[in-house]
């Protein structure tokens, strides 16, 4: 059986409720509402209403109110609203347009018209409601390709150093809890929800460049030679020119983070990193926070030249500065949320 | 002619535009004659006193008629609906004295109209 769309009728009296009842039963399912609190109740429970035929005056919470509250929770962009009044206040009639209304319809109603009216409407509001849910889709799916593209190159490298695949995942799940604590604490580095999720995710992308780095330098179980050193350094540089190679594949917001955090993440609030010797906030505050969640990790894992410091050691040697220096406001925020890091970083090992 | 055909006679003769109103219902007569029962079923359970008129603000009153004027017309019952707009339009105005002469003029047709359902139920 074809489903049918569904309209709601919101109408004080049952007489204008039947008529428009009748005049839509035979494309639509019909849905009836006596007052402005049933109203809403039903369009709350019922996603599946395509248009809502609202009269303005009814005694138990008037049209514009039940207006009021769709607009409020984002109804309106996806139910057409139409109006229905035999009174000519145009005051009401130009809220009723600013709150969402996309038509008013007035009494005595003309059947043929009406119908003509609501369904050209509804039938346009399908489509574009359709096309979002599209776009959305779409979004969505390049969103995952992102995440393949990012997880599969972070993976190259973390087989070559050893590590399962772990490491980047850490550094993630760190950087997200760091960074939204330094975002809750300083307006200055306050970021939306939406781009610390970009961040989290081109964190991962923060060691690309190692997969230019000799074996023998990267797996050395020893101390590195200076130019040993300098050549490990080149990681951060390499991995830019990788990134660089494939911007088209990447969404723009991440990439710029991804490069970002691939050259800076080596970089110190005291001037004294590499590969650019930045200083202080000329550091984004992303590449510093993914720094700390680096270090941190470093610290609390084996490596082939030293054992795992405790959570304990390597908080201490974090906030001594032996692994250089970092922005005081970042080292606050570190330690504000000091237990839920231990707690990730302790479960993230279990797994 | 059975009585159905008697009730929309009787009832142009009153003034009520039963032509526009089955129109307005697509075409569906059986379902006027019952939205004329239900209509009648209103405006008794939306009695109306003459001394409301005697009001200051009178937004209960003008909530009634607005509520008659919105049924009256939909079912073209003409005269009723002409007449609760013009009450309407004078209550809006602050003008229940005016308001309360055009009820007193609509009420005799107004209880005929009632009659002549009821008498054809």
């Amino acid at each position: 059986m074809e489903n049918k769309k569904k309209i709601l009728i919101v109408d004080d009296i049952e007489i204008n409720r039947v008529i428009l009842s009748e005049i839509f039963k035979e494309d639509y399912e019909i849905l009836e509402a006596p007052d402005g609190r049933r109203a809403l109740e039903m369009i709350g429970e019922d996603q599946n209403i395509s248009a809502v035929l609202l009269d303005l005056l009814m005694p138990e919470m008037n049209g514009l109110e039940v207006l009021r509250e769709m607009n409020r929770q984002g109804k309106t962009e996806t139910v057409p609203v139409f109006l229905i009044t035999a009174a000519d206040s145009q005051q009401m009639l130009l809220e009723g347009y600013h709150l969402g209304a996309v038509d008013v319809i007035r009494k005595p109603f003309l059947a043929h018209f009406l119908k003509c009216r609501i369904s050209n409407v509804i039938e346009l509001y399908g489509h574009r409601n359709e096309l979002e849910r599209i776009v959305e889709e779409q979004v969505e799916r390049l969103s995952n390709l992102n995440r393949s593209l990012v997880e599969t190159l972070a993976t190259v490298i973390e087989f070559r150093d050893g590590e399962s695949g772990e490491h980047v995942k850490r550094i993630s799940s760190l950087t997200k809890i760091l960074m939204q604590q330094v975002s809750k604490m300083y307006q200055e580095y306050r970021l939306p929800k939406e781009e610390i999720d970009k961040i989290v995710m081109s964190s991962i992308l923060h060691d690309v460049g190692k997969v230019s780095t000799p074996d023998q330098i990267l797996n050395k179980p020893g101390k590195l030679t200076k130019e040993e050193f300098e050549i490990m350094k080149q990681h951060t540089v390499k991995g830019c020119e990788i990134l660089h190679k494939i911007p088209h594949i990447m969404e723009k917001g991440l990439y710029d983070y991804s490069y970002d955090i691939c050259r800076h993440h080596h970089e110190r609030w005291d001037g004294r990193g590499y590969p650019d010797g930045l200083s202080g906030d000329d550091i984004s505050i992303w590449a510093q926070v993914v720094s700390v969640a680096d270090v941190y990790d470093a610290l609390t894992s084996d490596r082939v030249y030293k054992k795992a410091f405790s959570h304990e050691k390597a908080v201490q040697m974090i906030k001594d500065g032996e692994c250089g220096t970092f922005n005081p406001k970042v080292m606050e925020a570190f330690d504000a949320c000091i237990d839920k890091i231990e707690r990730k970083n302790r479960r993230n090992r279990e797994k | 002619m059975g009585i159905f055909m008697g009730l929309l006679e009787e009832l142009k003769e009153l003034g009520v535009n039963t032509d526009e109103g089955v129109q307005r219902l697509m075409g569906n007569a059986s379902l006027y004659e019952r939205m004329l029962g239900t209509f009648t079923k209103l405006m008794n359970d939306t009695p109306i006193e003459i001394e409301e008129f005697d009001c200051d603000d009178c937004g209960e009153l003008i909530e009634k008629t607005h509520a008659l004027k919105g049924a009256s017309g939909n079912l073209s019952v003409t005269p009723v609906y002409d007449a609760y707009t013009e009450i309407v339009n004078l209550l809006r105005q602050g003008k229940p004295v005016e308001a309360k002469a055009a009820f007193e003029k609509i009420l005799p047709v107004q209880k005929e109209i009632i009659q002549c359902i009821e008498r054809h139920k």
